[in-house]
């Protein structure tokens, strides 16, 4: 009884924290704070004031507002990129596990080729590619994270297909891809979900790197990880510039975590 | 006259011992204020079904309670100190030292990381202060002491390359080892099959006397347990209600819960309403196989080899007999249940059945249903593969008599398997079998895990299945008793062969082969005094 006391507190923290986040991206569709993208040369590196409650940068625009506009797209990117790779690798380790054989061995050949190569590189490479948008981020690093999600299933399903239940259905006659969907499915889904939030969470730091390197987010628009790296030069003399942002980047992956930490608590 | 007045010290003195779980009703204590003592050099058996607080009894003895139980009041008297004062390292002093415990899954209670040597060598770097050959010296006195003959060999082995019965030797050795003055054994042979069990039971008993160690004896089976034991004690809903001799319990129980388990655990059909259809012999069969061979695939290091199981099987059932199938672990009867319903293709031989639908009633009751979902969506989704078209309405009506038919409620319809007992599972595990109106049912060991009511509980069950719809059933089990009260015809496997097949009274009153003769030496010794009438053997 003590124990989910404890892991309800983790999961109200959790959303406390990622509550923060979804507010700040809903202020920003409000446009509160100001217009992010306004340059000024007149307020250029102001320290936080009462008009500029986080400070400016270096082209003098209001930082609050770019850290209100930076939660929709760290949000948007995190969240769409795992959805595409969850699809993949649901499919992928879901089939892999539950056939075995060779339809098993060709599949993990392909996601181990992906994860031998460092999953930053193929994304540069499929960005450098396709060009720099917002879309092939997106796919770029929903494939490079899939093997990820296809490994775990894959072990998942493994253990729950000699199940006397799945055996008893096969006997009943139901279909394979029924067996998979309906059958196997909710009983595995459950293991994946920690592995989603630290999915989320490499995935906005994945994209930071990529923002940094300018293939991620085109300025001037900017995610949490672009105005850090932008901030990189001015670290001595505009320390506001790191503070804020790297504050909300741990304020959302706490969030994540902890909301992780009392799901599984619970089961 | 009672055997027991010979013994004089206790060893162990529970006095008013009770415990329930934080946040239970304060009211349904888990443990009602226990009283009982077990005496020097005395095997004391503890009977009761599941849930009755008997594995909780072993854990407040060794102190391994969760930390979500509380001790409400008493007292655990071990060698003059109180078991429940002491802290964590002065019980972890005691526990393997002087108090050992073994398990009912071996498997689980063996580190499959570790080989056997390691396993065991675990105990003795903890408690003891002896050089590496003292070790291995001992460890591997003790091997041939529980009874093997390659004790050197064993050592170098994982778990996972030896069978139940020897990862259960294996343990108790290494629960032997310190020389405990007091053996706890919870459910030791509850995975074992009869032969398995006899000879475990018989290495505990020897050991007891040999070494003059007390065991508590934790089961579910009061038969079995009767012969082994010096006194059994009978509990219920946290209580004891019977205690003595095990003369007494077995022959004058005083009380009426006791009487029940006892009459239960024979499996008397004329008690339990065990009758069965007359199958007609002129009827064509329901399932004809024919030199069935079939086994699997497996790896020997990097090779994968085809490893046959079965080897030149053919029978033929009638409508509504039923069969026994009987064998000991690993004699290929759960591969015979996969190659007839379907889930393994044989190499060659055939199986057919002319009359339709089978359907498999599974052994775990734990794994036997999906936890996902709901009682109501297991029987519909019986319909849904058959491809059946229902309404909503003859859905719902056609699952609440079929639930109703097995004994359970309407209302379990919307109910989840964590919510249910093991017996409840197995029973709508059948329920799902009983939607498509197979005309072969095969129940692979139904009630292995059950404890005796439930398990009374499935047979009466499956009974009322054959008379009412003729439905033909084939019982694979390794419980004499069980085949010899429902069962007219029965086949013995051995070794992935039948050996021997016939009329149930014929092959176990004149077995012919070994692997029979066997099996019904295992099952006197373990029940001798209180099966001889049901078997008329010895």
């Amino acid at each position: 009884m003590n124990s989910r006391k404890y892991n309800k507190t983790y999961f109200i923290v959790g959303a406390l924290f990622l509550g923060i986040i979804v507010l700040s991206f809903i202020l920003s569709l409000f446009g509160v704070g100001g217009d992010p993208e306004t340059t000024s040369s007149a307020t250029k590196l102001l320290a936080p004031s009462s008009s500029h409650i986080m400070g400016t940068d270096n082209l003098g625009r209001d930082l609050f507002a770019r850290v209100l506009s930076a939660s929709k797209y760290t949000l948007f990117i995190s969240i769409t990129g795992v959805l595409v790779s969850l699809t993949l690798g649901t499919i992928i380790g879901i089939l892999a596990g539950y056939y075995g054989g060779w339809i098993d061995r060709v599949l993990m050949l392909l996601s181990n080729t992906i994860m031998c190569f460092p999953g930053i590189l193929l994304a540069l490479v499929a960005v450098a590619v396709w060009g720099p948008s917002l879309f092939n981020v997106i796919w770029a690093l929903g494939i490079v994270f899939s093997p990820s999600f296809a490994r775990v299933y894959r072990t998942e399903v493994i253990k729950v297909k000699n199940k006397e239940y799945i055996l008893n259905a096969k006997i009943l006659g139901v279909s394979s891809l029924r067996i998979m969907a309906i059958h196997i499915f909710p009983n595995v889904f459950t293991q994946i979900i920690p592995a989603v939030v630290i999915g989320l969470a490499n995935m906005t730091l994945f994209e930071s790197a990529m923002s940094y390197l300018g293939l991620g987010v085109q300025p001037p628009k900017a995610s949490y990880g672009k105005i850090l790296a932008d901030a990189q030069s001015y670290i001595r003399v505009a320390p506001w510039l790191v503070i804020f942002p790297a504050i909300m980047l741990v304020i959302y992956i706490l969030g994540l975590y902890f909301i992780s930490e009392g799901i599984r608590g619970d089961q | 006259m009672h055997t027991f007045e010979t013994f004089t010290n206790n060893i162990l003195e529970i006095k008013d011992l009770s415990l329930n779980f934080k946040g239970n009703n304060p009211d349904t204590l888990i443990l009602n204020h226990l009283s009982f003592s077990i005496r020097e050099g005395e095997i004391l058996g503890l009977i009761g079904n599941s849930g009755c607080g008997k594995s909780m009894t072993a854990l407040s003895i060794t102190g391994l309670l969760k930390s979500d139980a509380q001790i409400k009041s008493g007292s655990i008297i071990f060698n003059n100190q109180d078991l429940l004062k002491l802290n964590d390292k002065e019980k972890r002093a005691i526990r393997g030292k002087e108090i050992g415990m073994i398990f009912q899954e071996p498997y689980t209670a063996l580190d499959p990381l570790m080989n056997i040597y390691h396993n065991l060598e675990e105990v003795l770097i903890e408690h003891e202060t002896l050089s590496k050959t003292e070790r291995h010296d001992l460890i591997v006195k003790m091997l041939d002491r529980v009874g093997f003959t390659n004790s050197e060999e064993i050592l170098n082995r994982f778990p996972h390359e030896l069978s139940g019965g020897q990862r259960q030797r294996v343990l108790i050795a290494g629960a032997a080892l310190l020389k405990p003055k007091l053996l706890i054994a919870d459910e030791p042979t509850s995975s074992l099959d009869t032969v398995t069990s006899c000879s475990i039971m018989k290495l505990i008993k020897s050991l007891c006397d040999e070494l003059n160690m007390s065991v508590l004896f934790i089961s579910h089976d009061l038969s079995t347990v009767g012969n082994f034991c010096d006194r059994v004690l009978v509990m219920r809903t946290g209580e004891i209600v019977d205690s003595g001799s095990s003369f007494d319990i077995l022959f004058n129980p005083k009380d009426a819960y006791t009487a029940d388990l006892l009459t239960k655990s024979k499996f008397d059909p004329k008690v339990l309403n065990l009758t069965f259809n007359t199958p007609d012999k002129d009827a064509e069969p329901v399932i004809k196989v024919s030199n069935l061979c079939a086994g699997y695939m497996d790896r020997k290091g990097f090779k994968r080899v085809y490893k046959n199981i079965l080897e030149d099987i053919s029978f033929n059932m009638l409508p509504g007999e039923v069969v026994g199938l009987i064998g000991s672990s690993g004699c290929g009867k759960t591969t015979l249940t996969r190659a007839l319903s379907g889930l393994i293709n044989p190499k060659s031989g055939t199986i057919s059945t002319p009359a339709g639908r089978l359907a498999v009633v599974f052994q775990d009751p734990g794994t036997c249903l999906n936890p996902s979902y709901s009682v109501y969506w297991h029987l519909a989704e019986a319909i849904r593969a058959a491809k059946i078209n229902m309404t909503k309405e003859e859905l719902k009506a056609k699952a609440t008599d079929t639930l109703v038919s097995v004994g359970l409620e309407p209302m379990h319809l919307d109910r989840y398997p964590s919510q249910l007992s093991g017996g409840q599972r197995q029973r709508v595990a059948i329920a799902m079998c009983l939607m498509l109106n197979p005309a072969i049912i095969i129940a692979d060991e139904p009630l292995s895990s059950l404890d005796t009511t439930s398990g009374a509980r499935i047979l009466s069950i499956l009974s009322s299945i054959n008379r009412e719809f003729n439905t033909s059933i084939l019982l694979i089990s390794h419980n004499l008793r069980i085949v010899k009260a429902t069962t007219s015809r029965v086949l013995v496997m051995n070794e992935g062969k039948i050996v021997e097949s016939g009329n149930t009274q014929d092959v176990l009153t004149n077995p012919q082969s070994d692997t029979t003769k066997e099996l019904l030496d295992a099952e006197i010794t373990l029940h001798k005094n209180f099966s001889t009438d049901r078997l008329a053997i010895e």
